[in-house]
């Protein structure tokens, strides 16, 4: 099972999807709103959730196809639902006040580590001609921009969702670098993500009945 | 084999099924320390049986079992037993003082066996996908164990802990994907294509620009489970926070377990990319823990960070003695990590039974341990002169053999700035904890003081020596590991170093 070729019906979808997620995360990196963070989240997934479906169409691969349903169902739809539902809604949380750089900034700055993607995975990492040369570097893109949200945003909502994109930025070069780990292991991954949510959505509620905000300014108890 | 293997992975799980089932928090207990004892049986049976065995595999390359990976399911059975009888002594105290409810406790149990359970099956593991499952997996168990308190500052720190490993461990499987890409020119069957032992064979095929980025994103990841500096910012608070036998599994067997990984990745990349680039890596981050661990170390406060920090140090002199490399510096990385993981498991031990009488976890407050509780202060006091190299321990021995292995192997600046740097650690630690120990003791709480009648804090005897008894026999093994090294476990080492 070898990787699409860029020239192919496959091979320019998957490098669609591959764009189309960037966006998304250079959207929610963008933005202020809870409910956009989740929204452009979801939209991620989905997007995410066609890519596998093609790369399962051109594999044939019965067991892509399930993760492209799961990828749907649990991150396209489980999560951004119980995200609304249980921290947005509950916690009446509306705009993000806890940015450590204005938005320009950190888009700037976003830029910068779209090109560095590009620089340290595309020259000497990948073959020509593939549709992983030009995926990769977007996925690699895609987990430094996840990071970078991690960074910039205090709030423990938006660095839920920032690592949530990283890990579909990992998902995405998964999907097209080597077509599918063994299907136990995706499970696995997909069982710890779900774990992972749920129990962070317990620390946030927990933390968040805590503080008044569980923002990170507030969070200052430990250091050093 | 495989028999044992399932044995391992189980024995902690009986403490998980018994506090499910509901039974009392304290049967609960017992349950899981027996467990991890039947654990800890099978470990050293596998240890042993495995010098005159080939590697074990199974289950499609799932299960895989050589040296290295029996070498450290010891060391973990070990802290793993420890901690599970230092829990029924620490919960039971917790309990009766009313800082923790009955439903915390049993939650406690549930997560304490699944944590050990996951860390032992994934170092049973030969995919390498799989192994960032478990550790994932077992991320997610040690964050409730951290957390399980409720205050404001274990909530914060559970959830830096679990975002920030989250995140490293993330990067890590970014790694393991370029692991996988690079082993494309194989043409092996997908499922062969994660198993660490083919790909150890054919790490001369592998693409060596997707093998570098590969190795690079793995130590960064997982070193951010190792505590590794830079990426070591969750480890005090969680170490601090976390209940103390919680604290022992994290320090002792959880950055074991992250080391374990970093040492799979080190192996391919050595094969297939030659020694030095890894070696420069392993030693920029490996100095660099050095330094900030025992920087931080000077700053007085919390003990629990204290002894974190420390953790960080030594975690840095074992990626340090992986850097130096040759026979000499894995040997001395091994032996260090054994050493390490025991001296942890008795100071983070001896301290849980420090905050149960004093109430505290500020070292200024506590003073004269040893005048008030014998046995926990002679513990602390050795144990701490333990953990810092001094002699008759095993981790003389054993940082004598990784300073030995920079001498041999790089230019003699290198293992004279560790030397100094011990020297330094030395200093700040021990003016702290020779002062809680010694000193004279303030005014108590009125659960401090121990013999009148009633088990100090802890309601019963049994529960006493059960908090007591651990640190002393951590003790009596380090002591052993300084005088002597048993041939069989000598033997073991050097096996697991013919492995890589």
């Amino acid at each position: 099972m070898q990787s699409l070729s860029a020239t192919s019906t496959a091979g320019v979808l998957m490098d669609l999807a591959g764009v189309l997620i960037l966006l998304l995360a250079f959207a929610c990196l963008g933005s202020k709103l809870f409910n956009r963070y989740v929204a452009y989240y979801g939209a991620q997934s989905v997007v995410l959730s066609f890519a596998a479906a093609v790369a399962a169409y051109a594999f044939a691969s019965p067991e892509l196809w399930v993760l492209a349903v799961a990828t749907l169902a649990i991150k396209g739809i489980a999560i951004p639902v119980a995200a609304r539902r249980l921290l947005i809604r509950r916690l009446d949380l509306k705009r993000d006040a806890a940015l450590s750089t204005g938005l320009s900034t950190s888009l700037i700055v976003g830029g910068g580590l779209t090109a560095f993607a590009y620089l340290v995975t595309k020259p000497q990492v990948l073959p020509h001609g593939l549709v992983a040369a030009a995926v990769v570097p977007l996925s690699t893109a895609v987990i430094l921009l996840g990071a970078l949200a991690m960074v910039v945003r205090r709030h423990t909502v938006a660095q839920l969702i920032g690592w949530l994109i990283v890990e579909n930025g990992v998902f995405l070069g998964a999907i097209t670098l080597v077509a599918t780990f063994p299907f136990i292991v995706e499970a696995g991954i997909f069982l710890d993500i779900v774990a992972g949510v749920l129990i962070m959505l317990v620390f946030v509620s927990g933390l968040t009945r805590q503080l008044a905000s569980a923002s990170a300014p507030e969070l200052r108890e430990l250091h050093g | 084999m495989t028999i044992l293997a399932i044995i391992i992975i189980a024995g902690p799980l009986a403490g998980t099924v018994a506090a499910a089932g509901r039974a009392p928090a304290r049967s609960a207990g017992w349950a899981g320390a027996a467990g991890a004892s039947v654990t800890l049986a099978a470990a050293i049976w596998l240890l042993v049986s495995m010098l005159h065995h080939t590697p074990v595999r199974g289950l499609g390359g799932f299960l895989y079992l050589d040296s290295l990976s029996c070498f450290f399911l010891f060391t973990v059975a070990i802290v793993t037993t420890l901690a599970a009888v230092g829990s029924v002594g620490y919960l039971s105290a917790e309990e009766a003082a009313g800082n923790l409810t009955s439903f915390q406790v049993r939650l406690y149990y549930i997560f304490f066996g699944l944590f050990a359970a996951l860390m032992l099956a994934s170092l049973e593991t030969g995919n390498l996908g799989l192994l960032f499952v478990l550790i994932e997996a077992s991320t997610l168990a040690s964050a409730a164990l951290v957390g399980l308190e409720g205050k404001a500052s274990s909530l914060e720190a559970a959830w830096k802990y679990v975002i920030i490993s989250s995140l490293g461990v993330t990067i890590a499987l970014a790694g393991t994907l370029f692991l996988f890409y690079s082993a494309s020119a194989l043409h092996l069957a997908p499922d062969l294509r994660l198993t660490w032992p083919y790909l150890f064979a054919h790490a001369h095929a592998l693409a060596p620009a997707s093998l570098r980025l590969a190795f690079l994103l793995a130590v960064v990841g997982y070193g951010t489970k190792v505590g590794l500096a830079p990426m070591h910012t969750w480890l005090p608070d969680a170490h601090a926070e976390a209940p103390s036998p919680a604290s022992a599994m994290l320090s002792a067997a959880l950055l074991n377990t992250g080391m374990y990984a970093i040492i799979r990745f080190l192996a391919i990349a050595k094969a297939g990319l030659g020694p030095d680039f890894p070696r420069m890596v392993l030693l920029v981050f490996g100095f660099l823990s050095v330094i900030i661990g025992v920087l931080f170390m000077v700053r007085r406060g919390n003990f629990k960070r204290l002894f974190a920090y420390s953790s960080v140090e030594h975690m840095g002199i074992i990626a340090v003695a992986l850097g130096f490399g040759g026979v000499l510096g894995l040997y001395g990385a091994l032996l260090h990590t054994l050493n390490h993981a025991i001296a942890k498991a008795v100071l983070f031990l001896s301290s849980g039974d420090v905050a149960v009488r004093y109430r505290t976890r500020d070292a200024l407050q506590v003073r004269g341990v040893l005048a008030v509780v014998p046995l926990t202060g002679g513990a602390l006091l050795l144990g701490s002169f333990a953990v810092l190299g001094s002699p008759p321990f095993g981790l003389f021995l054993s940082e004598l053999t990784i300073v030995r292995a920079g001498f041999a192997a790089a230019s003699p600046a290198l293992p004279l700035l560790l030397l100094l740097l011990l020297a330094v650690a030395f200093i700040a630690f021990a003016r702290t904890t020779t002062a809680m120990a010694t000193g004279e003791p303030g005014p108590l709480p009125a659960t401090a003081t121990a013999g009148s009648g009633r088990a100090g804090p802890y309601p019963g005897r049994a529960a006493r020596l059960t908090a007591i008894a651990p640190a002393a026999v951590g003790l009596a093994a380090l002591l052993v590991l300084g005088l002597w090294i048993p041939a069989g476990l000598s033997t073991a080492i050097t096996h697991s170093i013919g492995v890589l």
